[in-house]
């Protein structure tokens, strides 16, 4: 009933089935083109070697805390790169549901995070004001998308995408309690989570001066309701509580920023860096290197920040460039993956391709196609896609 | 429901239970942040990771060797007992064995061996050749034993060079270990925005360990590439 009631397609009723179902033709369909796409590259074609042909750059990350938790120091091995840099609440979404299921932790990872983006797509007809097009398209792209073995393999970026949902949807509702839960559970997801809480303060100000109060009066305001403190408090509260279990494991809670000197990041100009990577022209062909493709994304993604910012959308504006422009701070490693996993930029791009029906259709087919080739490229180990 | 909607008993409990809710919230957020500013760990983790202080994180890694026995430091492809010996030693600032010799990473790379039942000094022998990006022509390499400084080389050309010096009894007078560090004052950045812990500065092929003899002192010399592998 109740899920019947949130599918009304403006003016029209859409039937919940169908709603549901939508996602889930794309999940298969962004299966069998992914596997198609393995074929190509893998000699082995069973079921087995395609999964793990899925498993890419930070996956064996992952799947070794889900399976073995954080390490010490110092580290076992003798290695420099400690696994802190990898926030905790992925893993341990993975090694809940694998001590449920019989089958191996790559498995129940993979299935898990179909399930997540899925959860996603769910999410996102809310947010997109029921927008049948846009709602399409969305579900396109994250389960049969381009981009689209971020969310079903691996990767923290299924997890990331829902959360940041369900955050934004509770702060559609003036739902603060709900927002701040969900922005606590994203603080643990990625270390960029925690940004969010500003998204938060932000709705609360618009909601106050929605109702003609002051400027000056909002932070009284704030402090006169207690349940809007507890909403701010407990958004990072993710971040802190793994800071504080990376206090008592390494003696360090800072440890998943310090790590990242063994991974060879180090701070410096974004904008030198954006240069940089635009500079790094292909000598042989015409397609883009893997810096100009991670600037390019940049871009794109601060481009796209500014549109949600023009349609007075500040929250998730300032969230998704805080979410590009502090990682840029190191390098363009990972900005590929970084600026795809900001759900308000694709809800965006979705609305903004579903506002006619030419690019509509054209997205529609142009997606799936581009998944195929791009699958090709990540599991060939494409560094644009780190 | 708005908590305005609340009969006034209620509210007010829930006012307060919102408010100690807040409170321990913030207290618990700003324990751990007095955590974090005040961290508890081993100086070789705070050097390379906080402090930043040296590139080459220090591992439980003692080799041993023979006095006069050459240690080769290059792959050695069908000898991996040959290669452990070498691979033993490496603490860290060493990248994986190649042809050439073993590459240093960063600016400080480590060696350590144990010298139990070692009397008197000793003298170390190297081969190293330069990793030297135009218009630099010369690699300096300062070399430690147990924190004491031993010896300055200046690595140029192509050529690989043989470098001899003596590590004085003092240096190793009631120690186990023999722990000695390769500083590079000028060594080679990646990229200039690539992190330091990526310089390349010098090929280590060989070490060797002797007996002090009288008169034994500090000596080196260019060999020619072919004949030292």
């Amino acid at each position: 009933m109740a899920l019947d009631n949130i599918v009304h397609v403006r003016g029209y009723r859409f039937p919940a089935l169908a709603m549901a179902a939508v996602p889930l033709c794309f999940a298969i369909s962004g299966i069998l083109i992914r596997f198609a796409a393995f074929t190509v590259i893998w000699p082995d074609h069973s079921l087995q070697a395609y999964l793990e042909s899925l498993c890419r750059w930070d996956c064996s990350w992952y799947i070794d805390i889900s399976k073995h938790g954080y390490e010490g120091f110092p580290i076992p091995g003798e290695s420099n790169v400690g696994r802190w840099g990898f926030f905790p609440l992925y893993p341990i979404v993975v090694a809940g549901v694998s001590g449920i299921l019989p089958f191996s932790t790559a498995n129940v990872a993979i299935a898990t995070s179909i399930a997540l983006s899925y959860a996603s797509c769910l999410m996102a007809w809310q947010l997109l004001d029921r927008n049948l097009r846009a709602y399409v398209l969305y579900s396109a792209f994250l389960l049969s998308g381009p981009f689209s073995f971020y969310y079903t393999s691996v990767l923290s970026e299924p997890l990331f995408v829902l959360l940041t949902s369900c955050v934004f949807l509770a702060l559609k509702r003036n739902n603060y309690l709900a927002a701040g839960i969900s922005s606590a559970l994203l603080s643990a997801a990625r270390p960029v989570g925690v940004f969010i809480v500003f998204a938060t303060v932000i709705r609360m100000f618009e909601e106050h001066r929605e109702r003609g109060r002051p400027v000056l009066s909002f932070p009284r305001r704030v402090l006169l309701r207690p349940d809007l403190l507890v909403a701010i408090l407990i958004s990072p509260a993710g971040l802190f509580a793994y800071m504080l279990y990376l206090y008592l494991t390494v003696g360090d809670a800072f440890a998943f920023s310090h790590v990242q000197r063994a991974f060879g990041r180090v701070t410096g100009n974004p904008l030198q860096f954006l240069w940089d990577g635009f500079s790094e022209t292909p000598t042989t062909g015409w397609l883009p290197t893997s810096p100009q493709w991670s600037a390019f994304a940049c871009v794109a993604g601060l481009t796209l920040s500014a549109i949600l910012a023009y349609r007075r959308q500040y929250g998730m504006a300032l969230f998704c460039a805080l979410g590009i422009v502090l990682p840029l701070l190191t390098n363009l490693a990972s900005m590929v993956r970084y600026v795809v996993g900001l759900a308000p930029l694709i809800l965006l791009s979705m609305v903004l391709l579903a506002k006619s029906r030419l690019t509509f259709y054209a997205a529609l087919v142009l997606l799936p196609a581009a998944c195929y080739f791009t699958t090709i490229a990540w599991m060939g180990g494409n560094l644009a896609l780190v | 429901m708005p908590w305005s909607s609340l009969p006034m008993p209620r509210r007010r409990a829930d006012f307060l239970a919102g408010y100690v809710l807040a409170a321990l919230l913030a207290g618990a957020e700003i324990a751990v942040l007095g955590l974090a500013l005040n961290p508890r760990v081993y100086p070789d983790y705070r050097a390379f990771y906080i402090d930043r202080t040296t590139t080459c994180l220090n591992r439980d890694r003692v080799g041993s060797f023979r006095l006069g026995e050459t240690i080769s430091f290059r792959y050695l492809g069908q000898r991996p007992k040959l290669m452990k010996r070498a691979e033993d030693m490496k603490v860290c600032g060493w990248s994986g064995a190649a042809g050439d010799g073993t590459h240093s990473l960063g600016k400080t790379s480590r060696l350590r061996v144990k010298i139990l039942g070692v009397r008197g000094g000793l003298v170390a022998t190297l081969e190293m050749a330069p990793v030297l990006r135009p218009p630099q022509t010369a690699q300096r390499v300062i070399i430690s034993a147990n924190g004491v400084r031993v010896h300055e080389a200046t690595l140029t050309g192509d050529a690989l060079q043989e470098f001899s010096f003596a590590i004085p009894q003092a240096v190793l007078a009631d120690a186990e270990l023999l722990d000695i560090a390769f500083d590079y004052p000028d060594s080679v950045r990646q990229t200039p925005v690539a992190s330091n812990i990526y310089d390349r500065a010098i090929k280590l092929v060989s070490f060797r360990l002797e007996a002090v003899a009288a008169g034994g002192g500090t000596k080196s010399r260019a060999i020619d590439r072919t004949s030292a592998t």
